[in-house]
């Protein structure tokens, strides 16, 4: 043992009998305490070892993700080109709320909202199946959660040639006798042909998740259920959805994250934000804007919306699906 | 539950057809990459008939993706060992160690989690070319050690919580100093979550677009996900050694699924039982 070496490291064990000079010296219980003799180095270099450890992450942390975050909300006040630097009011935010791209990114958001529920229905009855012991359901489980490794780049360039006008999919449809669909061109369909791919790509990450909260469920409720002689449809909405209340939350909260902040590489490779602008979500107007169109200030402003908007859907959901909750 | 084996056996149908509609994208790809480009042309579903390794060797050679691919492997190999050194560093001080402050920074920490990359990656951005670290190496690799950290340090936070206190005051009277006790017994403890969250923190960084498109404007410093869609105005006639391109890049995280399913899915799962 190194230099330092006094009694206040020498602890009992939790449940041992503590005299009473020991006990006073010891202060925060279940944590390893760091304070020596202040006078010798190796004592002084134990009080200091945790904030050594901790500092490299806190100043990576702080220095690029916190400090940002406020400069970035600073900088949207402020103007571009010219104006570099001076203050602008809230000019910068007008003109979004002008900008028809900006304005569809934000109804995008919305259809996303409106499709969510579907988003997490799907793998929530993948996942109750797969429970249930559907035949060949430790295939499904591997099967489905393999999209989800791969980058959005590679799924994109996958469904570029599936999706194309002569491709896979048109090629099915022809064969039950519907005519061939411009998958990606049309500005009725392509968003919504991204937001198909999105969740072909990431259901089995919610898929998991819901997994490994079924693993958490009282098995001896379903058999209650059994006994009774409930449905199967009752049984989901009345056992098991009461019991999965935290993790169909977990998953409502991070599928719409992953739909507000994971779409950019599909949109890059797919659409390009098109056609006519039709699949501008947010973070693609705010990289073109910033990339693009050398708008820094603006594109902080459409940062500073994102922000707010995934602010306040998390916490509207929590809250939400909170008080469903509790009705059961 | 009445009828519960027939809407097993019901169940299954569509489960099957999803299950093939979640396989087929990619046997189509790797089967388009076998064919040659002619084949392509007059029918491209027919089985490729043979292995043909032409087009992969096009697009590894001549497309450049040799050198996307050292410059993601480099990147990331580098990211990901730093990002497991501070992050179990940290995450050893913030569950085992009482210090100051120690709450307002584990809360800060959580507070990064949820900071997606797309709020702040205009000031980053300055940041980084005020700093001289666009278009380097340390400059992505920071860029991706910043992003990531945040989940690293929360999940090696939790990860230390269940191993029991006793433990490191054990290590303590034997002698050992802080530092002692992180090298000696929370490194070696924490293998499992270390391998866990670095093969998470790894798919991320070497399937990431947004950052790297950023940080890395210029064509010799692409990433291979920046390079693959760089392939695709170059060789859009020449969709076989596109597809080759996409197969390239999508290898090495096919091989970590393969091998590595469950250690990926624990990662996941980690953060809705423990949050």
């Amino acid at each position: 043992m190194p230099i330092g070496s006094s009694s206040p490291r020498v602890r009992p064990a939790r449940s041992g009998q503590a005299d009473a000079a020991t006990m006073k010296q010891r202060g925060h219980r279940g944590g390893v305490h760091a304070t020596a003799r202040p006078t010798s180095r190796g004592a002084r270099a134990e009080r200091l070892a945790p904030y050594v450890l901790v500092a490299p992450a806190v100043l990576i942390i702080v220095g690029l993700r916190l400090w940002p975050l406020v400069l970035g909300v600073d900088f949207s006040f402020t103007g571009d080109g010219e104006l570099n630097g001076t203050p602008v009011g809230a000019s910068n935010y007008l003109e979004l709320l002008g900008d028809p791209l900006f304005r569809t990114s934000l109804g995008n958001v919305g259809l996303l909202v409106l499709l969510l529920p579907i988003a997490v229905a799907i793998p929530g009855l993948l996942a109750t199946f797969i429970y249930l012991r559907v035949p060949g359901h430790r295939v499904y489980r591997s099967v489905y959660f393999f999209p989800a490794v791969l980058s959005p780049v590679i799924v994109g360039a996958i469904f570029n040639l599936m999706l194309g006008f002569d491709g896979p999919v048109n090629a099915v449809l022809g064969a039950i006798g519907a005519g061939p669909v411009d998958w990606l061109g049309d500005p009725g369909i392509a968003m919504f042909t991204v937001v198909g791919v999105h969740v072909w790509a990431t259901f089995g990450m919610a898929l998991v998740v819901f997994l490994a909260g079924f693993s958490t469920l009282d098995a001896s409720l379903l058999d209650a259920a059994r006994v009774d002689g409930a449905s199967l449809g009752r049984t989901i909405w009345h056992v098991i959805i009461p019991s999965l209340t935290r993790t169909i939350q977990f998953v409502f909260v991070t599928t719409m994250i992953g739909m507000l902040t994971s779409m950019f590489g599909l949109l890059f490779v797919m659409t390009g934000g098109g056609p006519e602008g039709s699949t501008y979500l947010p973070e693609y107007y705010i990289w073109h804007q910033q990339g693009q169109m050398n708008r820094p200030a603006l594109a902080s402003a459409a940062s500073t919306v994102l922000f707010v908007v995934m602010l306040v859907v998390g916490l509207l959901q929590i809250s939400v699906l909170r008080r469903a909750g509790r009705q059961d | 539950m009445h009828g519960l084996r027939l809407a097993r056996w019901v169940a299954a149908v569509p489960m099957a057809a999803l299950a093939l509609a979640t396989i087929y994208p990619l046997v189509f790809t790797v089967n388009v990459a076998m064919k040659t480009r002619r084949d392509y042309v007059l029918d491209r579903f027919s089985p490729a008939g043979s292995l043909r390794w032409d087009n992969l060797a096009e697009a590894w050679a001549s497309a450049g993706m040799a050198r996307y691919f050292v410059n993601s492997s480099v990147v990331v190999a580098v990211a990901v060992a730093l990002l497991l050194l501070l992050g179990s560093m940290a995450g050893f001080a913030l569950s085992r160690l009482r210090f100051r402050g120690s709450s307002v920074i584990f809360l800060g920490c959580l507070a990064g989690l949820f900071i997606p990359f797309q709020v702040i990656m205009v000031p980053l951005t300055r940041i980084m070319a005020d700093t001289g670290l666009v278009d380097t190496y340390p400059g992505l690799i920071l860029a991706y050690v910043a992003q990531f950290l945040p989940f690293t340090v929360f999940l090696m936070t939790s990860h230390y919580r269940t191993i029991p206190a006793e433990i490191v005051d054990a290590a303590r009277i034997d002698g050992n100093t802080t530092y002692g006790v992180y090298r000696r017994i929370m490194l070696p403890l924490g293998v499992p979550a270390l391998l866990s969250v670095g093969i998470l923190d790894a798919l991320f960084c070497w399937n990431d677009v947004l950052i790297s498109l950023l940080v890395m404007p210029s064509p010799e410093h692409r990433t291979l996900m920046i390079g693959v869609n760089s392939l695709r105005g170059q060789y859009s006639d020449d969709i076989p050694t596109f597809a080759s391109g996409v197969l390239i890049a999508a290898i090495p995280v096919l091989m970590i699924y393969l091998f590595l399913q469950r250690r990926i899915a624990d990662g996941v799962t980690a953060g809705s039982t423990k949050g």
